[in-house]
């Protein structure tokens, strides 16, 4: 085999890919900006961060789970149940944080089982994330009786929607959820392990990781993350319903993936996390800013999502070859 | 009589390497004529223009006496020319008899004739000599020779007159070996000419009525059968004498201690069985077989990558069990033989090199200081641990994966084939990083395919072939010559 090192052309290209989505964020902010006079303005780009800061507690969890090439598609659902649970055990009179620690930690568990069917039964995630959904689904409709619950625990309705010195609680929130997202796969071990079970789970097990236990406790983190996001989502509803945050899935995990963590694990992070949440929320905002017709909103937005996934796909196909 | 195949001066080149230098070869109805010789001596080449794979080369072909020029696979399957490859290509889940028919199953209307194609099914397996064989049940439930067997009786309902069989019994056990062989036998009975590729030379000897051997593209000889043997095969297949890498003077070695890895009868299906092991510190122990032979399942196995399901497995006298994880705590290290299974390319050496040990070393500044160390101990150039591993070429990705093992001195190291695809250079350095372990006091067990590598490096040598060690190498000179005449196997003889 000849000894030679390969052109530094691909690296170049590695970095025109990895700021691929903040060229996008920035065109996208400055085409608003110019067809809107409202856009860019400090009150907006605060509208634009209380918007995505759900979606920034479940992604971050989602984040965990691609990077280890799997995904998790009952988080939306996770976040209703957790809510629920919350707010039914608030009506049960259980004494207070304890709805809220309940809540989270049957969040938690149900993500457990779904990462010991994926890690240890080789149920594919997309499938046991998919029947878990119906669970998490049937639980809030079984607790609720499709009922409305309006007894909230009070640390939800603080964190949902009060203020600290002018900012947002639920920005804060997700701040840190994403900071310390961000310090656990940057700064841990369990971190590096994250990525390299994504990057290839075979050498990872041949070096000694668990891989196995790596994937079912990122799927923990995600329904914990989806628990977290229901648990503060309450407060910023002001109810709990059994259908709260369902719609959120697909924006949970296109976030992520705009931001350019990549589907096949290994690559990505918090950082691209952000800038995605970021894209998505300015582009959501934005159109809502200028004249757009509002019924082809969705339709645009699901443009730039599927062209961001044949990015991802593309480039991703590369290093095959 | 005339020739049902005839090959006349075929050449063939790839860029600018001879692969075939104007070979002559000719089959005749009813005749097994084997085609023998060592990897890359042109045997798949040739194979593929007989199939039709290869349209493109020099020479002529003439098949029942009539010039015939292949331009694809098809063709040569409606002319009658059947292939069996080595990786079957048959359907576990489908029935005996849909596997058998796939693709041409006999049809009432538009529909399937299920009964038809069982009973049609059913007659060829009778007179293939395997009328036990339910031709309803899924392949799957079958052992491999049974999917062989319904890929040969494919080639035959569809017509075939010439089968090539490549490497048709290198997975099977000794008792399915033997069955094949006998239908080998019946099926040239029955008129049919095959051509039958094989390392295994004893079946050679045993099946075929001629055998032709094969070195660096060129014919060396046809021979009878019957008027040759095994070592002259492999006399031949070697050709010239031994070159200095073709052999090697074992010395025997005082052994210190206890051993540091030792296997009692550790047996996996479909692998290797009954294998009795003992490496000693210091020692590297070469362990040689044919691809297929066992030899890298049996690494993988002790490194807690496969279950074995007999037998014991003990590192320093304590017996050892589980996955890789505890195989590292206890002071195993391995060598996958393929680098991509083994290493993370897209990531930089240094977390390459530091994963195994994060419980102690976690940290960049750590890690790119211990990576350091260790690369410049295996010679990596150029050398920069931030790097993707990717980035490096193979022999240097090569030194990534064993450089990673250096950061903690194991007690044993099992290197599957640590110096594939390597030039002569890269080769030695391997080889040598391997002899510094093992002085340091570490049990090399070095696992290759190539006799060369084996010889150049190895205390002591034992070989392997059909998942069994058949001998084993402590003193004395030791050549290319003896290792594959060991690796080719010996037919078990059964009155």
């Amino acid at each position: 085999m000849a000894e030679k090192p390969k052109a530094s052309k691909s690296r170049l290209l590695e970095n025109a890919r990895a700021l691929a989505p903040v060229w996008t964020l920035l065109a996208l902010i400055a085409f608003f900006g110019v067809y809107s006079d409202s856009f860019l303005t400090l009150e907006n780009f605060g509208n634009i961060l209380n918007q995505v800061a759900l979606l920034a507690i479940m992604g971050t969890g989602i984040t965990f789970v691609l990077l280890t090439a799997q995904i998790d598609l009952s988080v939306s659902y996770m976040a209703t149940l957790a809510g629920v649970v919350a707010a039914y055990a608030t009506a049960a009179h259980l004494p207070q944080p304890w709805p809220i620690v309940v809540a989270l930690l049957v969040a938690a568990f149900l993500g457990w089982i779904s990462g010991v069917a994926t890690a240890y039964l080789g149920i594919p995630s997309f499938m046991s994330t998919l029947a878990m959904s119906l669970i998490a689904s049937g639980l809030s409709l079984y607790l609720t009786r499709g009922r409305i619950l309006f007894d909230l625990p009070p640390l939800s309705k603080t964190l949902g929607s009060g203020r600290i010195f002018g900012v947002k609680w639920l920005v804060i929130v997700a701040a840190l959820t994403l900071l310390v997202g961000h310090l656990v796969l940057k700064y841990t071990r369990f971190g590096r392990y994250v990525y390299m079970t994504g990057a290839n789970p075979k050498a990872a097990e041949l070096a000694g990781v668990n891989t196995r236990r790596v994937i079912t406790w990122v799927m923990v983190i995600a329904a914990f993350t989806a628990g977290l996001a229901g648990v503060v989502g309450i407060g910023r509803l002001g109810s709990a319903t059994p259908t709260a945050f369902d719609g959120m899935l697909i924006d949970a995990i296109g976030a992520v993936v705009l931001g350019g963590t990549s589907l096949f694990g290994g690559v990505g992070g918090i950082p691209q996390t952000v800038v995605g949440l970021l894209i998505l929320g300015v582009l959501r905002n934005g159109l809502d800013q200028v004249s757009v017709n509002i019924y082809a909103k969705t339709l645009i937005t699901g443009i730039i999502l599927f062209a961001a996934l044949v990015f991802n796909i593309l480039f991703a196909g590369k290093k095959e070859s | 009589m005339e020739p049902l195949l005839r090959l006349t001066q075929v050449k063939k080149r790839f860029g600018g390497i001879e692969a075939l230098k104007g070979i002559d070869f000719d089959v005749y109805p009813g005749e097994v004529h084997a085609l023998v010789g060592e990897n890359g001596a042109g045997k798949s080449t040739m194979m593929k223009i007989l199939a039709g794979v290869i349209p493109d080369y020099a020479g002529e072909m003439a098949y029942k006496g009539r010039p015939l020029r292949l331009k694809n696979p098809k063709e040569a399957l409606d002319l009658g020319i059947a292939m069996i490859h080595q990786e079957l290509s048959v359907m576990p889940e489908l029935s005996v008899a849909e596997n058998i028919f796939l693709g041409r199953q006999p049809t009432r209307g538009r529909v399937v004739d299920w009964r038809r194609m069982n009973a049609e099914a059913r007659r060829i397996l009778e007179a293939l000599g395997y009328p036990q064989v339910e031709v309803e049940r899924p392949l799957g439930d079958y052992p491999l020779g049974v999917h062989q067997l319904a890929e040969i009786a494919r080639a035959l309902t569809s017509g075939a007159e010439l089968i090539i069989m490549d490497e048709p019994t290198s997975a099977l056990s000794p008792m399915e070996t033997e069955r094949l062989l006998a239908l080998v036998r019946r099926l040239a009975e029955q008129g049919k000419a095959i051509v039958y590729i094989s390392h295994f030379l004893e079946e050679v000897t045993a099946v075929a009525d001629r055998v032709t051997v094969l070195r660096d593209g060129e014919k060396v000889a046809t021979l009878r059968a019957e008027e040759t043997d095994k070592s002259e095969l492999v006399r031949l297949m070697l050709g010239r004498e031994a070159q200095f890498f073709e052999r090697a003077e074992l010395a025997p070695r005082a052994r210190a201690g206890e051993p540091a890895l030792e296997l009692f009868g550790l047996s996996r299906p479909r692998a290797f069985e009954g294998v009795d092991l003992a490496i000693y510190p210091g020692e590297i122990v070469g362990l040689y077989g044919l691809i297929g032979s066992g030899h890298f399942e049996l690494a993988e196995t002790v490194f807690g990558l496969a279950r074995p399901n007999a037998g014991q497995i003990r590192v320093a006298g304590k017996p050892l069990r589980g996955g890789p994880r505890r195989a590292i705590r206890e002071g195993l290290a391995y060598v996958p033989p393929s680098r991509r299974t083994g290493l993370f390319l897209e990531k930089p050496v240094y977390q390459n090199v530091s994963l195994p040990w994060l419980d102690r070393l976690f940290g960049p500044l750590r890690e790119l200081a211990a990576a350091r160390e260790v690369t410049h101990q295996v010679g990596l150039r150029p050398p920069d641990p931030t790097r993707d591993v990717g980035a490096f070429s193979g022999g240097n990705q090569q030194k990534v994966a064993i450089a990673r093992w250096l950061v903690e001195p194991p007690k044993v190291f099992l290197a599957s084939e640590p110096t594939r695809g390597m030039d002569v250079g890269a080769k030695d350095e391997v080889l040598s990083i391997l002899r510094r372990m093992a002085d340091a006091g570490t049990a090399v067990l070095l696992v290759s395919s190539e006799p060369e590598t084996i010889l150049a490096a190895a205390d002591r040598i034992l070989v392997m072939a059909k998942g069994r060690i058949v001998a084993e190498y402590t003193s004395g000179e030791v050549t290319k010559e003896m290792l594959v005449h060991d690796a080719a196997g010996k037919l078990k003889k059964t009155a």
